[in-house]
């Protein structure tokens, strides 16, 4: 029930008489909508209605005295009273509302570091098309300087835009600095003689799982070298299963699908998973889980150019394969100077965790399983 | 509103401001027998607005007092009784009626400690509804906070819901120095909120973060903050982050929570209904500026009402800030960046 009191009439009155109301009980008015006429000691004051509603009571008769504040008039409605004399409290259809509120400010959300340049400086270098983020500030509390902006912008004229890493690209700057900080890498270089694959009658080898076969025996031979090992904590992980990355080459940059578990399945089987592996690398679906866990990788570099190599150690792993290219070369065989296919190989470990003697078997069990004619699949 | 005065011994209560408000009054008269209540109709009456209901009927006429109808006299009278012992809790029914008390606000109760070297201090509060909104006639829609903050030696605070009005007056009331609470009438009876009635103060002279975010910080207290939540939430459907800010103590300035803010976001709104020029709003973007100057991404922006008195209820809606106007600001923020 929503009452309508008298106002304050101003000019110190207190009360007013009823001379005729304009509304009755029932009535539907609007706001503004003229209700009442009161005569004061001073003079007769029209009293429009504050809202819109239907008129429930009336409090009193032409020929009363009301007093300010004292009710007029009912309408019909659910609202409480607000008490207010003057003016038109609204009253909220909101109940329980949350208000959560952190004394002082909140913790910072934002990581970036924060770029610290004036206005006018700000506005130059959108102007020069030069990237705040790409310049190494000069200024004494960290600021970027106009000087420091327009270097940057002669620099893009002369040189050509710097543009950010993205993606892949952006990983591997991380990825390879991180392990060049921490990995201590050793590499063994060696030449395995593959004449034995093109006997007649041998079918075409798959050089590839060749590979792959080569690792699996050489990691069952040394398993210490399919480890993960934790510099930080000094924990080595000795791992059972053996989860190869391959690493592809693709026009956004490298990735490194895995290839899980070489050691239980069979050649075939894997050479349908690498291709399945490559095709998503290529269609750019590859999902990110597939590209995390191995134990062990490999970098078939030699199906583009290169024989040997020291390829990089990805932490927590400790060994990286690097296969070159298969060459005719002159070598020396059974007493004669002959031509043989050779397949380059190199072995880096990270030292840290893999012993030279681990390295150097693994390496020999790679070399004798390479140099069979054939496998089983 | 008796339903109040039963509960007030009740440990959780469901409150509006307004409720809040006496809730605080309540308990504060009960632990503190120096505390005293004076101003027009705050007694029999129980307050133009309620705010002061049921204090007479427990505590006496005694300590709550009803004056006659002269606001130099509430402030003067309360100036009186600050320095000899008494905490008066003055009311000024509306904040246009206060010019009259300006007199012993700022040439007594705000230099009392300077005046006496520390020997004397000015423990009271001047408790005034503020701010427009209401559909009232001519000097009910006041918002003059400015012309009191750039007083020294007078703290200026402003809830913006039940909880923080109950715990800043608390905190208002505890303080030995003088403070004007302007309570935003235009939420008196807004959202209830449950309040812990144990007495517990919020701190003064600092702000309070009602949203975190990070790409542009919002500014506001009293009435305003509902509007400037709503234009937050505006803003996250278009994939803004904003962190809202309640400045709550509005003198002294807690510039430190506002200006971490911008370092972290370099955009910043502040929204206030009291008029544009000379406002809190100036000083606060000015400090910005200030301290904030290589961080900023686009000028500050300020959404406030204009440089008018406040109109005839028909046009109130067009000079108080509303949500749309504060995300308009912000897209300004944006575009300039």
């Amino acid at each position: 029930m929503k009452y309508f009191k008298l106002p304050d009439l101003g000019e110190g009155l207190s009360e007013a008489e009823i001379v005729e109301w304009h509304v009755k009980v029932g009535d539907t008015v609007k706001e503004d909508q003229l209700m009442v006429s009161v005569e004061t000691a001073k003079a007769i004051v029209e009293v429009p209605s504050p809202q819109s509603g239907v008129i429930c009571t009336l409090f009193a008769e032409p020929g009363d005295v009301v007093h300010i504040g004292e009710p007029l008039v009912e309408y019909e409605g659910e609202q409480d009273d607000s008490g207010t004399v003057v003016g038109d409290l609204s009253l909220s259809a909101k109940q329980e509302s949350k208000d959560d509120f952190i004394v002082g400010s909140a913790h910072s959300q934002n990581n970036q570091s924060v770029i610290k340049a004036t206005p006018s400086v700000r506005a130059l270098a959108k102007r020069l098309e030069v990237d705040l983020s790409h310049i190494k500030p000069s200024g004494e509390d960290g600021r970027i300087t106009t000087n420091d902006v327009e270097k940057a912008a002669r620099l893009n004229f002369d040189k050509g835009q710097s543009e950010s890493l993205k993606g892949v690209r952006k990983v591997m700057a991380k990825n390879m600095a991180a392990s060049h900080a921490q990995v201590v890498p050793v590499t063994l270089h060696d030449d395995a003689d593959v004449h034995g694959w093109f006997t007649k009658g041998n079918p075409t080898q798959d050089i590839t799982m060749r590979l792959v076969h080569a690792i699996k025996q050489a990691c069952v031979a040394e398993p210490s070298m399919n480890v993960w090992f934790d510099g930080e904590h000094l924990t080595r992980r000795l791992l059972t299963q053996i989860d190869l990355g391959i690493a592809v080459d693709t026009e956004q940059g490298l990735f490194v699908p895995v290839l899980r578990d070489i050691g239980q399945r069979s050649l075939d089987n894997l050479r349908e998973g690498l291709n399945a592996l490559r095709g998503a690398v290529k269609s750019r679906k590859i999902p990110p889980q597939e590209m995390q866990g191995a134990t062990i990788t490999l970098s078939n570099f030699g199906t583009l150019a290169g024989k040997y190599a020291n390829p990089v150690v990805l932490p927590p792993q400790v060994t990286i394969v690097g296969a070159g290219g298969i060459r005719d070369e002159v070598v020396a065989f059974q007493g004669q100077a002959v031509v043989h296919p050779i397949l380059p190989l190199s072995v880096t470990f990270d030292h840290r965790a893999v012993t030279g003697g681990e390295a150097a078997r693994f390496l020999s069990v790679m070399l004798e399983d390479l140099t069979k004619a054939s496998v089983e699949n | 509103m008796s339903a109040v005065n039963d509960m007030n011994q009740a440990q959780a209560v469901e409150s509006v401001l307004l409720e809040a408000v006496n809730l605080a009054l309540h308990y504060e008269m009960e632990h503190d027998e120096s505390v005293v209540l004076l101003g027009e109709d705050v007694g029999t009456n129980g307050g133009v607005f309620r705010a002061t209901s049921g204090l007479k009927e427990k505590f006496g006429f005694k300590r709550v007092m009803d004056t006659p109808l002269a606001e130099a006299l509430i402030s003067g009278m309360a100036v009186g009784m600050a320095t000899q012992g008494l905490k008066p809790i003055a009311e000024i029914q509306f904040m246009g009626f206060i010019f009259p008390a300006f007199e012993h606000l700022f040439c007594h109760a705000a230099r009392m400690r300077n005046r006496t070297r520390g020997r004397m201090s000015c423990p009271m509060v001047l408790r005034a509804p503020y701010g427009g909104g209401i559909h009232a006639p001519e000097h009910h829609s006041e918002s003059t906070e400015a012309l009191i903050a750039h007083t020294p030696g007078i703290r200026v605070v402003i809830p913006s819901s039940p909880a923080r009005a109950y715990g800043l007056l608390l905190a208002a009331i505890r303080d030995p120095d003088p403070v004007v609470f302007l309570e935003p009438k235009r939420i008196y009876r807004g959202s209830k909120q449950t309040i812990n009635n144990n007495g517990q103060a919020l701190p003064l002279d600092t702000c309070f973060t009602l949203r975190q975010g990070t790409d542009v910080t919002l500014i506001s207290w009293g009435a305003c903050i509902a509007d400037t939540l709503e234009a937050a939430d505006k803003l996250a459907e278009k994939g803004v982050s904003a962190e809202v800010i309640d400045v709550a103590t509005i003198k002294p300035l807690d510039m430190r929570t506002m200006l971490t803010s911008v370092v972290n976001t370099g955009r910043c709104v502040i929204v206030h209904e009291a008029a544009r020029s000379f406002g809190v709003g100036a000083e606060i973007a000015a400090q910005i500026s200030e301290k904030c100057f290589l961080n900023l991404l686009a000028p500050v922006q300020r959404v406030t009402g204009f440089d008018t008195h406040m109109p005839y209820f028909k046009n109130e809606h067009y000079y108080l800030p509303n949500s749309e106007d504060i995300v308009a600001a912000v897209d300004k923020c944006f575009r300039e960046a």
